[in-house]
């Protein structure tokens, strides 16, 4: 008779635990990261009665939680890899606005720029044509200017970006080592019965983290799980947390890079691919700084051939030009690593070989070593590091103090200041060189068949390059020039003064040539000026400033739209997961409807079961008391 | 597989979120009528757009060159048009001069008109254009290239020939400057000159000069002495006679693939002397025979000297008119050249435009259906959305 109440009762207890189950599902169907919970229910250890074996009820072996290790961290692994790509189509969206506004960008600056030398070529005198060419050079360089500026302020926000993130992986690591302590003490107490909304949290936690950095999980037997970052840093090994860390870039204070406690200003920033700080990283090394490069790149190159034609020809004041553009050249930093105070210094020798990648010179055991900054491969050089014998590659020439200790590291960064400090020179409009600086003519009386070519200016510093030089013919074979006899060969270059020039056919003796400084209705220099329009410049001299402006603009949109494309392709991964995810652990109002009227019939049943006891224990109770009446 | 209401809601949501982020890029592509608006939507479009935007307007810029070079060449053709009338004018001064009848009154008017046509040539020299640029004085813009001074006429400009950029590899000269134009002029023929030695006494006038075989001058000097008896000896530079004769008034002398033609009579020991064409003003040659003009015409030596004169002001004037003629043909054709160059631009012009709307334009067509399909599904899944909400077991329990 116990049996059959104690039966009952057990399953009164048991579907009552299961329908607070359902509930507490009901209840959360809601809630991020909670996993449905089931009852887990089993026979009660049945007695012997005589020769038979009757079942004792029904008891709660646990509550479980529906999960899935391996879709869960499926999940987080896609998330990782969505947050990366989230981050990183927000900057190279951002860079593709910039570099792709058509109105007042540097393309239309720099057409306007090239067609003012043109307009001043076909009135070299005029004073508007000259304060409209140099008020073009200026949009142009303050849209440079401002396009730099731009991308810096990016490399800023990127900074902002990942200060917050390692504050908040930090925060949450804190957060999974105090639950992994809660949840090895709630495992002990509860023997079998695991803590499930700790888990649960613990899980959310792991998730969210996931969207900050790639993590990769191990779990103890304890139920304690062990964190690690990057490539196998360790972030939570049970209730312990390495802190993480910004420290300065070892070459460039203004970049903060990822490091933990224990690895001190050894970066780990290079290890992690994933997740929002990963995004981040990448924005600035595949994104933002290549970017600068380039645009540094064509900033360099445009003031390289701009000022050297500016230099070789004269102002309306009749002086030699100056330098149009300003930009500031190659830097060489050493790393705040080194054991030494070497320093390096960089100067830009070739324009055409100059390219938008960042090297690193390494010096380990007696050997220069330089590599590419972005993709680790070597790149050949010459030289040995002195004044005499520079290391020289990519149109560059790096000098060293001394002998740097084995170990030490130089950045060298051809482009990347070029364009935040690319300005117009000059201020004064007749400071522009729209005249060659030299102009030959032949004496009307000349009765040879001599012709005098264009003088070209070999040596600019020469202090007498512009004084009026006269070649005058004592014999067809032989001429003077101011009081010396030179031997004449048709054709060849007659060299001096710092200029050159070229008399061909047969001069009569008496005959003279003249070689003076351009007048001032000279344009021969504005027309050199405009048609570096087209002129080839960069890449050894195939890609003009207008190419590379275009290719640029290609470059940067098709990297956006790579990163979108990515961006989709992986949204869809991430959803698939998160299907996946949720169709195992996720709260289906329906099934809890469906066992919650179960629940209840079961209930209902065990409730009549324990009727029927009391009923037959009644019976058995009144006819005892009728006979004994 | 099983869903669960929450996941229902996350993937609605998304899926709302992506369309209505699809429909506003379209409904912008609408709005401003460009297919892309960042090159990320297109990106070697974008690059290419760049590229044409450049050429196009460095080919208008072109086109507004080619305008002011055209301008410079009118006027320089105007200004040459009008040199070469003077230089008519004065030609046929200096023969009505050389009429051999001209009383000194006459020729005192001559010159009167010589000095006039001097100083019109003067003022045509110094021609400026529209904003004061001299034409004629090479790179030396704003120097007045020619100056009358005590010693005749002086030139201050260079021998720069400006030229400006018409199109891509193109380049046209946009003037001449004045030693192309007024001073390089040949003397003589253009080959050679005849003249009388000074001293000479009798009335041996130089005529025609002509290059009968240009293969046998080799560009030396010669001399033509008169001995007794009208007989004559052709010399050259190096004292060897290369031809000798008998002279007869109006006879043609030919020497080392030349001929002169003299009249009059020269005295035993007159000499005539040939030496190869050198460069001279057009202002010199004016001044010269204004100077001949006014040396009077009493005596037969006086007379003998105005007739070679004026023969050698007739052969430099000829020579003047044929170098402003050639001048003025390279400039006809400089400016057929900037023609056809702003036709080409046009066109080109037309056709980058073309290339940018067909890369840059939105097809409204497809850009409309694209919109109206979006949408269609938009609306279709909130409806869908609606629909599913509302199936719940939990509305058929209890």
């Amino acid at each position: 008779m116990s049996d059959l109440f104690s039966i009952s009762t057990s399953a009164l207890q048991a579907f009552e635990t299961a329908i607070s189950v359902t509930s507490n599902n009901i209840a959360n169907a809601n809630t991020p990261g909670y996993a449905a919970e089931a009852v887990d229910l089993a026979a009660g250890v049945p007695q012997a009665d005589g020769s038979n074996t009757v079942g004792s009820g029904v008891v709660v072996q646990s509550v479980n939680r529906a999960y899935s290790q391996l879709a869960e961290n499926q999940l987080n692994s896609s998330q990782s890899s969505l947050s990366q790509l989230n981050s990183l189509q927000s900057y190279t969206n951002q860079i593709d606005n910039i570099i792709g506004t058509t109105a007042g960008g540097i393309g239309t600056a720099l057409g306007n720029y090239y067609n003012a030398w043109s307009t001043l070529a076909s009135d070299p005198t005029s004073t508007p044509a000259r304060q409209a060419l140099l008020s073009q050079a200026q949009s142009l360089a303050q849209s440079i200017q401002t396009t730099a500026g731009q991308l810096q302020s990016l490399n800023s926000q990127i900074n902002s970006g990942i200060t917050a993130d390692v504050a908040q992986i930090n925060s949450d690591a804190q957060s999974i080592a105090s639950l992994n302590q809660q949840i090895a003490i709630g495992s002990a107490q509860g023997g079998t019965q695991a803590p499930n909304t700790l888990l649960d949290q613990r899980d959310s936690l792991i998730a969210s983290l996931s969207q900050l950095a790639g993590v990769t999980t191990t779990t103890e037997p304890n139920g304690e799980v062990n964190v690690f970052i990057g490539s196998g840093q360790p972030l939570v090994l049970q209730g312990n947390v390495t802190q993480l860390t910004t420290v300065a870039n070892q070459f460039n204070a203004s970049q903060l890079e990822v490091s933990t406690a224990t690895n001190g200003s050894n970066a780990i920033s290079s290890s992690i691919t994933s997740g929002d700080l990963g995004g981040l990283l990448a924005a600035r090394t595949q994104a933002v700084d290549p970017t600068l490069n380039q645009l540094g790149q064509l900033a360099a190159g445009l003031a390289s051939s701009a000022n050297s034609q500016q230099t070789s020809g004269l102002d309306a004041n009749g002086n030699l030009g100056t330098a149009l553009f300003s930009v500031a050249g190659p830097v060489a930093t050493a790393s705040s690593n080194n054991s030494d105070a070497t320093s390096a210094t960089v100067s830009l020798n070739d324009i055409g070989a100059l390219t938008s990648d960042n090297y690193v010179l390494s010096y380990t055991n007696g050997a220069y070593a330089l590599t590419n900054a972005s993709t680790g491969a070597a790149v050949a050089f010459t030289g040995t590091g002195t004044a005499a014998n520079p290391i020289t590659a990519g149109g560059l020439s790096i000098v060293l103090s001394g002998t740097p200790a084995s170990g030490d590291e130089f950045l060298i960064q051809p482009t990347a200041n070029a364009a935040a400090s690319f300005s117009v020179a000059i201020s004064d409009p007749s400071q522009l060189a729209a005249a060659g600086a030299l102009q030959t003519s032949a004496a009307v009386g000349n009765t040879g068949s001599g012709t005098i070519g264009a003088a070209t200016v070999v040596t600019p510093t020469n202090a007498n390059l512009l004084a009026t030089v006269n070649i005058a013919f004592t014999s067809p074979t032989s001429y003077t020039i101011n009081g010396t006899s030179y031997a004449y060969t048709a054709g060849a270059p007659i060299d001096y003064n710092g200029w050159q020039v070229a008399i061909s056919g047969t001069p009569a003796a008496g005959d003279t040539f003249t070689v003076d400084a351009g007048s001032s209705g000279n344009n021969t220099n504005a027309l050199a000026l405009a048609a570096q329009q087209s002129l080839g410049v960069l890449s050894g001299g195939t890609t003009s400033i207008e190419g590379a402006t275009n290719a640029l603009i290609t470059s940067v949109g098709s990297q956006a739209q790579q990163i979108n494309t990515a961006q989709t392709a992986q949204t869809a991964v991430n959803s698939q997961a998160q299907q996946n995810v949720q169709s195992i652990s996720g709260v289906n109002l329906d099934d809890e409807a469906a066992n919650l009227l179960q629940w209840q019939q079961a209930y209902q049943a065990s409730a009549q079961a324990f009727a029927i006891g009391n009923t037959t224990f009644t019976t058995l109770m009144d006819s005892i008391n009728g006979t004994y009446s | 597989m099983r869903v669960t209401q929450s996941l229902e809601q996350t993937q609605f949501l998304t899926a709302i979120n992506n369309l209505e982020s699809a429909l506003s890029e379209t409904q912008n592509q609408v709005s401003t009528g460009l297919a892309f608006t960042t090159p990320a939507e297109d990106p070697i479009a974008a690059g290419n757009v760049s590229n044409l935007n450049e050429v196009l307007a460095q080919s208008q810029q072109y086109t507004s060159n080619a305008n002011s070079a055209q301008t410079s060449l009118e006027t320089e053709n105007t200004a040459l048009t009008q040199v070469q009338t003077q230089l008519q004018s004065l030609y046929s001064l200096a023969l009505q001069a050389n009429a051999g009848t001209v009383s000194s009154e006459n020729l005192s008017a001559i010159s009167a008109q010589a000095t006039q046509i001097q100083n019109t040539l003067l003022g045509l020299a110094n021609t400026q254009d529209g904003s004061g640029q001299y034409i004629f004085s090479g790179y030396a813009t704003t120097t007045q290239p020619f100056t009358l001074n005590a010693t005749g006429v002086s030139y201050a400009g260079d021998q720069g020939q400006a030229q400006v950029q018409i199109a891509a590899g193109q380049k046209v000269a946009t003037g001449d400057n004045g030693d192309t134009v007024f001073n390089a002029i040949k003397t003589g023929n253009g080959t050679f000159t005849a003249s009388p030695a000074t001293g000479n006494t009798g009335t041996g006038v130089v005529g025609a000069t002509t290059v009968a075989n240009p293969a046998d001058y080799s560009g030396g000097s010669y001399a033509i002495d008169f001995g007794a008896n009208s007989s004559y000896q052709v010399e050259d530079a190096g004292g060897n006679v290369v031809a000798s004769g008998t002279y007869a008034s109006g006879q043609t002398i030919s020497f080392a693939g030349l001929q002169v033609t003299l009249s009059g009579q020269p005295a035993a020991g007159d000499s005539f002397n040939v030496a190869p064409s050198t460069n001279q003003s057009i202002f010199t040659t004016v001044q010269n025979l204004i100077t001949a003009l006014n040396a009077g015409t009493g005596t037969a030596a006086q007379q003998t000297q105005l007739g070679n004169s004026i023969a050698a002001a007739l052969g430099n004037i000829e020579q003047a008119i044929t170098q402003t003629s050639t001048v003025q043909a390279q400039v006809g054709g400089r400016l057929n050249t900037v023609t056809t160059a702003l036709s080409l631009a046009t066109s080109q012009q037309t056709q980058l435009q073309t290339s940018i709307s067909s890369l840059q334009s939105l097809n409204y067509a497809s850009a409309v259906t694209t919109l109206d399909s979006q949408n269609t599904q938009l609306s279709a899944a909130m409806e869908a959305y609606t629909q599913t909400q509302g199936l719940s077991l939990f509305k058929y329990i209890g």
